[in-house]
């Protein structure tokens, strides 16, 4: 069909009552059978050609990494796919947030996902359980040089779902504060050794608040939290976790949750941000844009926006691990990880190439670590060249205190859980409600998030 | 939907008189030249449109969730459970309470903006880029600018309030101001193209009975009652209809600007499918809830069709 029409020399020679040149009809005809023949010609050149097959046994790989993350996912990419050894990866990027997951376990759930994902691990346990993930061979990884003693022991019991491994951690993304070094120097606040000195008790923090306040003649503390679905959780959940109690959500309810103590955490955080010395109805990009501006002396953010205050100009930018103000050292964390999404025909050279991959990559994570990530394989955390990062040394420590959300299906990064929670915490930092009732109400949404069927077990 | 809609009342209603003679040989060319035209269209609304259709309300009988795990048939339990979930009733609540405070506006705003236009003033093609222009921008575009102009602390809006003397308002932080800031943004980006559609009509009425009721000695207000927006009843209609479809089925800005906070306030009933489906996984349950607004939006359309046409 693609060969005959094109051949048979001139067009319209065959219609002697037609004046020659191509007609309508003859260029539909003509122009339809070309473009057959060059769809026909595509997919058989495509065969033929070296990268074609090179690509059919690239690895596959999904991540969620954009901007500047993204970039230096690729040069670890790049970095790992050097020499005779290395891989050939393809990468395909996703959105961020609540439908990156939903694509996860979509793909997952077809059985074609790719050979290896990102997922955070506060997300596991929506995953895993549902058999949407495939677990890790760790005598495989062993073999490529990475094992269970190169992981905090906080982060790897939270890749595991019933003994069984299902995640490699390739990150600690904690929420720690950022400050002003010289605004916090005049306001006393800095040790001898010029970082961040411990406020040890909620008194502490509020004074803190104010004297940072009066050095830059406008606010305190920052913290961007209206509209937002994750900023309020993460700061209480780290104070929460700071008074020792726990929270856990058992399927089927009532949630496990120390009232008083929550009650104590939610009146803090309404006594620091009471809308004088500290603003309490920023949004994110407000709080962001002022503490750039100069107009905060501190900012309670993700760690991941380091080198947004970088490019900023900020001249001398500290930065520590949420400060301890109840009894025990704890940051709210999450962690960026490698899993095997679930193939129902899994290929086992690839699984094996898969394993390579995560062991190799993960041991690329310095480069990961410049964008202000602790990198959760430990050999590179100790290294000596991570300790000369400035100010990612500084919170290093947070990895090892790091609370994830409780585990249960619906909660977790980019889930409806941390929205939730966000909502009456939202409604306490601005003052419409008390903190009692924000804690009522978080008690009732999480029973009510409980108590729905679990559609991934 | 909306961009057509218009083309199809501006045709004239008139049938030309030798329809009847010639209805048999219409109906035959259609079936063969017309039906191949439309056929790539029948085939991707059956394929993409009808059959999600159908497969949904199976769905809504079951317990389908995006796992691994075998659907079961479940019969009516998530619309029981459906008609028991606070959630589904208090965004449904937020959606007839943004249908209502967007369309008013959206209407009667529209009408005052074309009015103007055509009042004559000079440089008509300035108001009409300056009420048509935000029509154009992308939802998300819409919602930066807006973000920003809502921002509480260094925004134009508390920015105006302030150095007014006014106290500063939580526009996307109080609840009951959110629903208001999501309307009147709403009502800036999309009411060009209402404005559009009654520009269009006035422009397309005959002057003549304006001129006969001026001649009577009719003034200004007088004509615009009595003779200008009798006549553009159907436009009214028009507008009406389509406000209230495209009202009832908010999701983006919203999704965009205030993710449904504060506390649920403005979470419009799509959003809860889309949590509950999306993020929840429960596409069975999501089903079922979407299926409940479906009907509802049948029901709302059915009855504004019968109550326009009574008035007609």
């Amino acid at each position: 069909m693609n060969s005959a029409p094109p051949a048979r020399g001139l067009p319209g020679a065959w219609d002697p009552d037609r004046p020659p040149g191509i007609g309508r009809r003859g260029l539909l005809r003509y122009g339809t059978a070309s473009a057959a023949a060059l769809l026909a010609a595509g997919p058989l050149t495509g065969c033929a050609s070296p990268a074609r097959a090179g690509e059919a046994s690239a690895l596959k790989v999904w991540d969620l990494f954009q901007g500047g993350d993204g970039m230096l996912m690729d040069e670890m990419i790049a970095a790992v796919s050097r020499g005779a050894e290395g891989f050939d990866v393809d990468r395909t990027i996703l959105d961020w947030g609540p439908s990156y997951y939903t694509k996860l376990a979509m793909s997952a759930a077809g059985g074609r996902a790719s050979d290896v994902a990102v997922l955070h691990l506060s997300r596991l346990a929506g995953y895993a359980p549902g058999g949407l993930l495939d677990p890790l061979d760790l005598d495989l990884l062993a073999e490529f040089g990475v094992g269970e003693k190169d992981f905090a022991p906080a982060v790897w019991k939270r890749a595991q779902h019933r003994d069984t491994v299902y995640a490699i951690p390739l990150d600690v993304h904690p929420f720690i504060v950022f400050y002003d070094k010289d605004a916090a120097d005049e306001a006393g606040l800095l040790d001898p050794s010029g970082h961040l000195a411990p406020m040890g008790s909620p008194e502490a923090f509020l004074d803190a608040g104010k004297k940072l306040a009066e050095v830059t003649g406008k606010s305190g503390v920052l913290f961007g939290h209206v509209t937002d679905t994750a900023q309020s959780w993460r700061q209480f959940a780290a104070l929460y976790a700071q008074t020792g109690a726990s929270f856990t959500l058992p399927d089927g309810g009532p949630p496990k949750i120390d009232i008083d103590a929550a009650v104590k955490v939610v009146t803090f955080m309404k006594q620091l941000f009471d809308g004088r010395t500290n603003p309490n109805n920023l949004d994110y990009n407000g709080a962001m844009a002022a503490f750039m501006d100069g107009r905060g002396g501190m900012i309670m953010a993700g760690e991941w926006e380091l080198p947004t205050f970088r490019k900023s100009g900020i001249e001398h930018l500290g930065a520590a691990p949420f400060p301890q103000v109840f009894e025990r050292p704890a940051v709210y964390a999450d962690s960026h990880s490698f899993v095997l999404p679930h193939q129902d025909h899994p290929d086992l050279a690839r699984r094996r190439e898969a394993h390579r991959y995560i062991a190799e990559i993960v041991k690329q994570s310095l480069t990961w670590a410049s964008a202000g990530h602790i990198p959760a394989y430990l050999p590179v955390q100790a290294g000596p060249e991570y300790a000369k990062l400035d100010p990612q040394s500084s919170y290093a420590a947070a990895g090892e205190i790091a609370v994830l959300d409780p585990p249960n299906w619906f909660a977790g990064a980019g889930g409806n859980f941390q929205n939730r929670m966000c909502q009456p915490l939202q409604s306490a930092l601005l003052g419409n409600t008390s903190a009692e009732k924000a804690v009522r109400q978080m008690v009732r949404e999480a029973d009510t998030l409980l108590r729905r069927p679990n559609p991934v077990a | 939907m909306s961009t057509t809609a218009p083309a199809g009342t501006a045709a004239p209603p008139q049938q030309p008189p030798s329809t009847t003679p010639a209805a048999p040989r219409r109906r035959r060319s259609l079936t063969r030249g017309g039906g191949l035209f439309v056929l790539p269209f029948l085939v991707l609304f059956a394929l993409f449109l009808v059959w999600p259709v159908v497969q949904g309300l199976w769905m809504s009988l079951t317990d389908a969730s995006l796992s691994l795990r075998d659907t079961e048939f479940v019969g009516f339990a998530n619309y029981t459970e459906a008609f028991g979930d606070p959630d589904v009733w208090s965004s449904l609540g937020n959606t007839v309470f943004f249908t209502v405070i967007s369309c008013v506006p959206l209407v009667l705003v529209a009408l005052a903006m074309a009015l103007l236009v055509h009042s004559g003033l000079a440089g008509q093609w300035v108001w009409r880029l300056a009420y048509f222009a935000p029509y154009l921008l992308p939802v998300t575009v819409v919602t930066l600018i807006w973000t920003w102009l809502y921002q509480p602390d260094i925004g134009l809006g508390n920015q105006l309030l302030t150095s007014l003397g006014m106290e500063p308002v939580g526009w996307l932080s109080d609840e009951s101001v959110a629903m208001w800031s999501v309307a009147a943004l709403t009502v800036w980006w999309t009411v060009g193209f209402n404005f559009l559609l009654y520009l269009a009509a006035l422009q397309s009425l005959p002057v003549t009975y304006d001129e006969a009721a001026a001649l009577d000695g009719a003034g200004a207000w007088r004509r615009l009652w009595s003779v200008t927006l009798p006549q553009l009843r159907h436009t009214t209609v028009l507008v009406a209809m389509l406000q209230v479809l495209a009202s009832l089925k908010v999701f983006d800005q919203i999704y965009i600007l205030t993710k449904g906070g504060p506390n649920g306030s403005t979470r419009p009933i799509l959003e809860y499918v889309y949590d509950v489906g999306f993020t929840g996984y429960r596409l069975g349950y999501a089903s079922a809830v979407s299926y409940i607004f479906f009907a509802i939006v049948i029901v709302v359309s059915v009855m504004q069709l019968r109550l326009f046409r009574q008035e007609g």
